[in-house]
Order: structure tokens, then sequence, then C-alpha cells
């Protein structure tokens, strides 16, 4: 019944959806309050009906009800409570509903914001962005009616009540906590997005292009951005821990799908700063944060379509067809609006210098729009390279890690240098003050880290030298900020230094929390410079009793031992660990072998991890035979991934400075 | 001066872009692999002999074989419409999670038409479909169903 009950909840948001978009637009058409009070009530309307939806969903799955289809793919009756409800989003169609549930929280937030605001100012702003909310969400409702080819109700039952045995269960690669947060903290992220490209149309549609529109959004692109980056380093992590092949990263589709709406959002994050001080940049503002939002759906598109290969086992469907037109039709909405609106576009301001704030800001823009095109050219490249002379092609993950190495470091370098340059252009003053000092340190830091490598054994390792010299420069350059600003603030307060820097914080949380933020990139960088370019990587096949070497530890493998899980069978290798000929513990890495997962399933791997300070050893295995302990053959791969621990710091860091930054309340009495 | 100026800017977009341009498009071209299905690739043989390449099909059931004590893994890509195989050698790297036989698998690397050989730096395997032979305690009746 709860079912069926789901299931009538999703038609009826369906209508909720065409009341809101309907009512949203003819209100503020004739300026009727009522239309547009009923406009909104629709929204809540459709949250509460597709929370009903979700509810009944999540019960099939408690309730191991084996006559729902979508239970039976992803669930499974000995399946833990954590994973019976994470199996939510565990396959596509309970995905979209899940994706379309955080859609309705955001419309009632936005609702809810609206409310607090208008009792004391009557402004429209919020119910014009409504409107395109809504219009995702009745795109998402009729995706999960099941209605249309290729995706199915997530609530619908077998046909002739027909029930399974048991569920299907789900991947077992996927049951793991960071599976749990990672995949819902990327949707989020996603959804979250949609808030400002929202805003963004409203402020079209209404004609108010000016900065406001941009400061009611403002903590919403914050939001998202932090939870982009916080989900992106999850999945990083978990490809880590549970995969075995010893890396994070491999520009695969599905990471780069992931990856090109950060690379949008951040860039929007800094241009939006040019349009509240400068005035300028206002249409390309909304074509980023349209773009970024499109890169959303796009990443959809990418990798439910099928006509792209990724490991990432994403069901292919018909799904690609429906995205690539909503995409298509909404931007072609957009670009309609800002034709409409095109008078109201231009910029007030020009670039001044070429050497110049406003210069640093546009060219950290380019950037970010050209690593997001170009990562966009390679995903795309097998589709790209068809049409062009009609053999299908791909590049390799090298194609990727080559490319974006200048582009990344010449952000690098505008990470030190676009705070300290001067606004409208760069002057002799300016630059001797803020920049000679930190250029020198950071001439040092590249020296330095030059010699180190070249002792170790590498002679002229360019890009870690510019890398080097980049970092170390963007440290003295922003702390130069912090120590300058403090020192003022503490003179001027009579205070101390400390307290001088906490006010510095507290009066201009974004502005600092943004260079703090900065300080996260930097130490990202460093970890990814040692991560990717100085790993070792060595591969045995050994038996009980031999050892094996990797960089100065040498593993040697002991013992073997199994022990039964409530799901699953775990085979553990125990290897001895040397570092430098001193015995410094023990390291197990396991297979684990879920007894209700897909029948054929293999093991997984579980490698074992060690870490020596932030430099880590890694041993993963390929197989256990059932003779280990005779003599029996175990393929062992051990990897050294130095520094690999400085970039989970980085990205904490990171999130750390957005946390301080959002912390700034939105709305100044600038308005627009 | 103002015109200068915005002389300048345009140099500097310019540059900027036509380096962009210039680098991918030679990254492109040096790294970008050709993508065969095994009969494809069995009929061009010697036009992509030495060539890294992706292939793409099923592993060949029966043929398959893990030699633990040396490391190597060798098994045959079949197609997906015809009975062409392409022989797939992997070296000092672990097997990849859910590689079994009838599976769909992807392979990366340099072809050598002599043997029919590719040396794979790169596999990458899928569930064939959850729903298919032994599971039909599973009502299937619609096309729509999802194939990993």
């Amino acid at each position: 019944m709860t079912a069926e009950i789901g299931q009538a909840a999703i038609y009826l948001s369906v209508l909720s959806c065409l009341w809101a978009i309907g009512f949203l637009s003819f209100g503020l058409w004739i300026r009727n309050a009522r239309a547009i009070q009923s406009g909104r009530n629709a929204v809540v309307a459709t949250f509460i009906l597709i929370s009903i939806a979700t509810g009944a969903l999540i019960y099939g799955f408690l309730t191991d009800d084996f006559s729902m289809r979508y239970v039976v793919e992803v669930s499974s009756a000995a399946q833990p409570v954590l994973y019976k409800i994470t199996a939510l989003w565990g396959a596509m169609s309970g995905s979209l509903l899940f994706w379309l549930w955080l859609l309705t929280v955001g419309g009632v937030i936005v609702v809810w914001q609206n409310y607090q605001r208008n009792k004391q100012t009557q402004d429209t702003l919020a119910d014009y962005s409504l409107i395109p909310i809504a219009i995702v969400q009745l795109f998402f409702t009729i995706l999960v009616t099941g209605l249309i080819e290729g995706v199915y109700n997530p609530l619908a039952r077998f046909p002739g009540g027909q029930v399974a045995a048991d569920g299907q269960g789900m991947n077992s690669l996927l049951q793991t906590p960071l599976m749990a947060i990672h995949p819902p903290t990327l949707y989020i992220g996603w959804i979250s997005l949609t808030v400002p490209f929202a805003f963004a149309v409203g402020a079209l549609a209404s004609g108010r292009i000016g900065s406001g529109w941009i400061l009611r959004s403002r903590r919403w692109m914050l939001f998202s951005w932090i939870i982009l980056t916080i989900g992106i380093t999850l999945g990083g992590n978990w490809a880590y821990q549970e995969l075995g092949w010893g890396g994070y990263w491999a520009w695969d589709p599905v990471e780069n799908a992931s990856f090109m709406p950060w690379l949008l959002g951040t860039a929007y994050l800094h241009s939006v700063m040019i349009q509240e001080k400068r005035n300028m940049l206002k249409l390309w503002n909304i074509l980023l944060i349209t773009l970024a939002f499109q890169f959303t759906l796009l990443g959809t598109f990418i990798t439910r379509s099928g006509i792209i290969t990724s490991v990432h086992a994403f069901a292919q469907s018909d799904i690609g067809g429906y995205f690539l037109s909503f995409i298509l039709a909404s931007t072609a909405g957009v670009i309609g609006l800002i034709i409409y609106r095109w008078n109201r576009l231009k910029s007030a301001n020009r670039l001044e210098a070429l050497l110049s704030r406003e210069s640093a800001f546009v060219l950290n823009n380019w950037l970010f729009v050209g690593l997001t095109l170009i990562i966009l050219w390679g995903t795309l490249w097998p589709i790209i390279s068809e049409a062009i002379n009609g053999e299908k092609s791909s590049v390799p993950e090298a194609f990727f890690n080559k490319v974006v190495i200048i582009p990344g470091l010449l952000l690098l370098f505008l990470t030190g240098a676009g705070p300290i340059i001067s606004w409208k252009k760069i002057t002799a003053n300016n630059f001797q003050r803020m920049f000679l000092l930190p250029l020198i340190i950071g001439l040092i830091g590249g020296a330095l880290t030059w010699g180190f490598l070249a002792l170790i054994g590498y002679t002229f390792p360019l890009y870690s030298i510019l890398c080097s010299f980049a970092a170390v420069f963007v440290i003295a350059a922003i702390f130069a900020e912090f120590y300058r600003g403090a020192k003022l603030r503490a003179k001027r307060q009579e205070t101390s230094f400390l307290n001088g820097l906490n006010l510095l914080i507290q009066r201009n949380k974004r502005r600092y929390g943004g260079y703090i933020i900065h300080i996260g990139i930097v130490i990202l960088y460093i970890g990814i410079m040692g991560s990717k370019g100085y790993f070792l990587l060595e591969s045995k096949s050994m038996t009980l009793g031999e050892s094996m070497e990797v960089g100065k530890y040498k593993l040697t493998m002991i013992d073997s031992f199994e022990k039964e899980y409530a799901n699953y069978l775990r085979s553990v290798i125990v290897f001895d660990v040397e570092k430098n000929g001193k015995r410094i513990g023990t390291m197990e890495p396991a297979l684990h072998d879920y007894y209700k997962a897909k029948s054929d399933e293999e093991p997984t791997k579980e490698s074992a991890i060690r870490h020596f300070g932030m430099n880590d050893l890694y041993v993963a295995l390929g197989n256990i035979p059932p003779n280990v302990k005779t003599g029996g053959v175990v393929n062992v791969q051990g990897y050294y991934n130095p520094l690999i621990g400085v970039v989970w710091i980085g990205v904490a860091v990171m999130v750390l400075g957005g946390i301080v930054a959002i912390a700034e309340k939105s709305e100044r009495s600038r308005e627009a | 001066m103002q015109k200068q100026k915005r002389l300048k800017v345009i140099a500097a977009s310019v540059i900027l872009l036509g380096g962009m341009v210039f680098l991918v498009v030679a990254m492109t071209r040096s790294t970008s692999m050709r993508h065969f299905t095994p009969a494809a690739l069995v009929e061009a043989a010697s036009g992509a002999d030495n060539q890294r390449v992706q292939v793409d099909g099923l592993i060949a059931e029966g043929s398959s074989e893990w030699d633990a004590a040396n490391f190597k893994l060798t098994f045959a890509v079949r197609d997906r419409e015809t009975e062409a195989l392409v022989n797939v050698i992997y070296e000092d790297r672990l097997k990849p999670d859910n590689f079994k036989d009838g599976g769909s698998v992807f392979v990366e690397g340099r072809y050598d038409a002599a043997q029919n050989l590719v040396v794979a730096t790169k596999l990458m395997t899928k569930c064939a479909s959850k729903y298919d032979g032994a599971e039909s305690a599973v009502p299937t009746d619609e096309t729509s169903y999802a194939s990993e």
C-alpha cells in the first residue's frame, strides 16, 4: 500500500510543479499577491509529496518488500540497515528520486528565506527564482513517474503481483561508510548550484540585474562549493582505500563530470567579486552560473547515456537523451532572456590595464573555464574524434595529466598574485611593497626543492621546481596579507597581534576565508606534486616467508587467516614491515567476499594503508589461493605514496576557509 | 594610449588562447588511441600494428588464464557480434574486480598484429548484466532493465 501512496504522490507532484510554475508566472505578470502566494505554496506541496514518495521507498527497503522492483535491484534481506537506506541512491531511478527530493528541499528553503526577508521588504526576486526551480523539479518528477521510456518508477512493483525471493543486494564496493556519504554529498553540492542559477534566471526575468541576485544567492554558491569540494574528495579517498590501485584520481569521465561544475563554480565565486566591486562582467556571471548548472546535468548525461565508457559501472539508458534535451531547452531559454535584457547587461566599467586586480580575476576565469573546456574535450574525445574522421578514439589519463599542468601552475601563481595586486593598475610601489619579498622567498623555495630532488636523484624536474616556487610565493604573499592586516588592526585597537588577527578575520570573513582557501589550495598542490610525481610501485608474486622491497620499506609475508562477518568473509594476508632494516609493525591487506552480493561477484580488494607522517605505504592483493599456507602464490602490489596525506590536509584547509567565508552574513545594505 | 592598451589586452588573450589550443591539440594527437571492436582490429591488422589501441568486447569463455607465479593474466577478447578474437596479455598488475568469463572488458594497450595480441596497460571490467542467466528468480519483463 505504501508503494502505491508513494506513486500517487509522485503523480500529484507533477501537478504541484505545474501549479507553481503557472501561478508564480501569472501572479508576477499581473502583480497579484494571492496568485504568487499560491505558487509558493505549491513549491512547499511538492516538497511534502516527494518526501512522502521517498519515505515510501525507504519503508520498502526497511520492510524488505521484494515485490518492488527497485528494492530487489539494490537491496537484500541480509543487507545492513545503513546500506538498506543508502540503497535509495544505489541505482538510477532511486538516485533520481533522491535528487528530486533534495531539489524540493532547496525550493522550500528559498521560500522560507523569502518569507523571512519579506517581513521587512517586499521583493519578488525570489518568486521569480522559484519558477526555474519548479521547472527543474518538474523535469525530474516526470523522469521518476515511470511514464517515459527508459526509466521506471522507483516505487513500481513487478507486474502481475510477482514477488522475488530475495533482493540482489547492492554492489559490494558501495557497501562502505564512505560510499554511504559520497554520492549524497555530491548530489547536495549539485542541487545547491541550482539555486544561484535560478536567481540568475530570476534576475534576468525581473530585469534587476545589479548585484542583488548575486548577494542573495552567494551563500548558496559557497555552500555548494564547500559540499562539492568535500564530495569530490570523498570519492577520491574512497577510490584510494577501496579500489586497490593506489591512486585517488584517474580522470575517469565520471570524476571529470563532478570536477567540471566545481571548476565553473570556483570561477563564478571569483567573477562575482568583480561585479560587486566594479560593476563589470554582468553578462559573464550569468553565463558562468548557467554553464555551471548545465554541467551538473551534463555530468548525468555523460555518465548515464552510455556514449562514454567509464569505470563507474552506471546503468545505461535512454535517460541521456532527456537530459540533453533539457540542457538544450533550458540553455535556449536563458539565452532568450539574455537577448530580451541585452540593454541592461552592459558593463559600467572596462579593464583599465593589463596588470591589475581586475585582469587577474579575468585571467583566473579564463583559466578555470579553459580547464573545464580542456577536460570536456578530453572526456568527449570519443565522440569528437568519431565526428571528425569517423574513427572512435579516446585519450588516456596521461593526456589530462600533461595538459592541465601549465594552466594549473598559472592558477597556482594567481592564487598569490591575485590578492596582492592593486585594483585598476599595478604600480611600481605596489610591486615593490607586495610582490618583491614573496617572489624572492618563492625563488628560494624553488631552488631548495630543486636541490633536495637533485640530491635524491632527479636531475631537473621542471614542473616540481615551478610548483614549489609558486607555492612558496603564494604562502609568503598571503601570510604577508594576514600579517599586515593584523598588525594594523592591533595598532588601531591597541591590542595584541593575535587579537588583531582575530578581529581582521571577524570583520571580513569572506575575504580572509578566501585567503585560507588559497592556502589550502597550495597545500593540495604540494600533495598532488608529491603523490602523483614521485610514487613508487612494486609488484611481486609471493609465497609465505618471501619479501619485497618498496623504497626504504621491506614487506615480508608472514601469515594468513580468515574471519567471518555478518555479510562478508574477510581473507587476510599478514605482512611484517621493516623500514631501513628496523621492524616497525605489520600490515594486513585483505579480500572481502560478500555472501549476498550479486551471486557471481568476485571478492573486493581491501588494501592496507600505513601512514608515515604524510607519506603512505599501501599494499593490495590480487588473489588469495586456497593453498596459501602451503606455498600458494599471492600477487602483491606495494605502493609508496609520498605526501599523499598533504592532499587531504589541503582539502580540509580549503573547507575550513569556506566555512569561515560562508559565516559572513550575505546581504549588507548594498542592494541593487 | 587607450588603443595601445586594448592592443595589449588582445595580444595577451591571443597568446593565451593560442597556447592553450596548441597544447590541447598537440597532446590529443600524441596520446589519442583508436577504439576497436575485436572484429575491426583483426580486420585492420597491420594497419594498427604497434599502435596504442582500445578494444571493447567480451572475455571469451574459457580463454582466461591467471598465472599467479608470474603475475600474468592472459585471455582473449571476443567480439560482441562476430567470432573474432584478439589475445590479451596483462602483466605485473592486479586482476581487476569483476573479471569473469563472458563479462564486458575494455582493454588499453599496444597491438602486435603478427601475434594478434594486445599488450595491455589497463583493463576495465563491468558486469555483463545483473539480470541475465542464473538470476531468473527475478522477473524480467521490460527492456528498460538497466545493464551495468
